[in-house]
């Protein structure tokens, strides 16, 4: 599972694994306001982050992103 | 070096009987990097996630997969994936994340439903079955069905099934050494092949006839072009549908037959997943889905499954120039072999590592658990694999119980080929849940 999220209330910094992004658009489906996929040609596809610090109303949604990516590139950080 | 070595043939024949057991007596003995000889060709075992995570972050001009499993050629075809050149492989899986999109899932899911629901409908109140046999049958017609469509499906004979066992016959722990030499296997394996292409391009020759389009994989294929605007010929389509057909039939059915089997040993940890299905229909009304859900407890334990029984037991990739992993140099030539049953081992990551344990968390290192690989060679049907696996569970789970029919440790890890399997027979009994 991945790490434990930063307490509600505290803005928080996403962060995401290019490397390891093979463009699955999961992240996409839970959360389209915070990540976009990008067409690559001759390559995976690849997430866009949209929104490095999203607000607070979108917790739930990045929260479902993190969970189903199938590659777990997405991290949440507090924001420092 | 690993002790036992023969002169000549090093760990080959130990490595012959089981892959897996020589590898994690290697790492045992040796720790990680440890070095084992398959009859001239030297192996180096990288089990710590640091370790794995610098071999999957490297790009293949230093590690080469292709090179690696030249044995995967005859069975995909020349021109196919570690037949082709780099860049065209690159294309190729490409297409074939493509054909696995998140938006095409739910079409699949359909057609899985389906195809589950209609095959326990004759299950009746209780019996016994080898599950084994019976989710080689069922995979074979969800994958089938998903990936060459409803009319291929419709005339799918056992015909098939005995086609795609002689090609894995010919991935066993010889062909890694050598690629040529069996010739009574791979015989049989060119066969096999000749005939699935004469099958699948039949279809492919109907659908041109007919003009009509379907929601399954071969169409993607058919459809999909190459940088340069080309399409992909008819004979690369057949390796495609081959190449995503083997890579899904197998990893599935035991996957699914090795979560049956724990389940049925663990009735205490098999209790709330049936409840939580319970709740998820009361739900979501359809097994279609719900099998598209979050299902965490099932998902949990079809993931502490996998950490167990990883259905691939090596993974292997060619130094083509030398290589530095921390402290350690691995020199050009060697191969990196790579063991997630082993590395799922490392009481490091996992207390008590050979306990049943689907509440255990994964590792917070997303390299400590990798039974779809990982990078960017990482297996790009593992939400497919799952989606599978969940939709035979919930409309499993939500009609019967299951109870082993012998003994709870006869039922083994074997591995006839380099995927792993459930040790036959592989029997259990169900009954109607109260």
């Amino acid at each position: 599972m991945p790490a434990a999220l930063p307490a509600a209330g505290l803005s928080v910094r996403v962060r995401v694994d290019l490397e390891l992004c093979q463009g699955h658009a999961l992240c996409r489906e839970e959360a389209p306001e915070v990540f976009d996929v990008l067409e690559r040609p001759g390559a995976y596809d690849q997430v866009k982050l949209l929104d490095e610090h999203p607000p607070e109303a979108l917790r739930a949604k990045v929260e479902a992103a993190v969970r189903h990516c199938p590659n777990r590139v997405i991290r949440v950080e507090p924001a420092g | 070096m690993l002790s036992g070595a023969k002169p000549g043939s090093g760990h080959y024949e130990e490595f012959l009987a089981h892959p897996a057991l020589l590898m994690l007596r290697a790492w045992r003995e040796c720790g990680d990097f440890a070095e084992f000889d398959l009859g001239g060709m030297r192996n180096v075992l990288v089990v710590e996630p640091d370790g794995l995570e610098a071999v999957f972050r490297a790009p293949d001009e230093q590690l080469s997969a292709a090179e690696a499993y030249q044995y995967m050629v005859p069975i995909f075809g020349e021109g196919i994936q570690y037949g082709a050149p780099l860049a065209l492989e690159r294309e190729q899986v490409k297409m074939q994340a493509t054909a696995l999109r998140p938006e095409r899932m739910k079409g699949y899911a359909r057609i899985i439903a389906q195809e589950v629901e209609d095959f326990v409908a004759g299950w009746g109140a209780a019996g016994e079955r080898d599950i084994h046999h019976e989710f080689k049958e069922l995979v074979l017609h969800t994958s089938t069905h998903c990936l060459l469509g409803s009319e291929f499906r419709a005339k799918l004979s056992e015909e098939f099934g005995v086609l795609l066992h002689d090609l894995e016959l010919a991935v066993s722990a010889s062909s890694v050494v050598d690629a040529h030499g069996q010739e009574e296997v791979f015989a049989r394996r060119d066969r096999a092949r000749a005939r699935l292409a004469g099958l699948v391009t039949a279809v492919i020759q109907e659908r041109r006839r007919s003009q009509e389009s379907h929601p399954d994989m071969l169409q993607v294929f058919m459809e999909v072009e190459y940088l340069d605007g080309r399409k992909l010929s008819d004979d690369e389509i057949v390796g495609m549908v081959i190449w995503i057909m083997f890579a899904g039939f197998h990893t599935s059915s035991n996957t699914a037959t090795w979560t049956a089997v724990e389940l049925a040993r663990h009735p205490a940890l098999a209790a709330p997943v049936a409840r939580e299905i319970d709740t998820l229909y009361a739900g979501a009304g359809t097994l279609s889905f719900a099998a598209l859900r979050e299902i965490p407890l099932l998902e949990r334990f079809v993931l502490e499954v996998m950490r167990l029984h990883p259905p691939l037991v090596t993974l292997m990739r060619r130094v083509k120039s030398d290589f530095q992993v921390g402290e350690q140099r691995i020199p050009a030539g060697h191969t990196i072999a790579i063991s997630p049953y082993v590395t799922h081992r490392n009481p490091a990551w996992f207390a008590e590592p050979e306990r049943f344990d689907p509440e255990r968390p994964l590792p917070e290192h997303v390299f400590a658990y990798i039974p779809f690989g990982a990078g960017r060679r990482k297996c790009v049907g593992n939400a497919f694999a799952m989606l599978q696996v969940k939709a035979i569970f919930c409309a499993l789970l939500r009609r019967y119980d299951f109870k082993g029919v012998d003994p709870p440790e006869s039922y083994r890890d074997v591995m006839p080929s380099l995927i792993l399997q459930v040790s036959e027979p592989c029997r259990l009994r169900y009954q109607r849940r109260a």
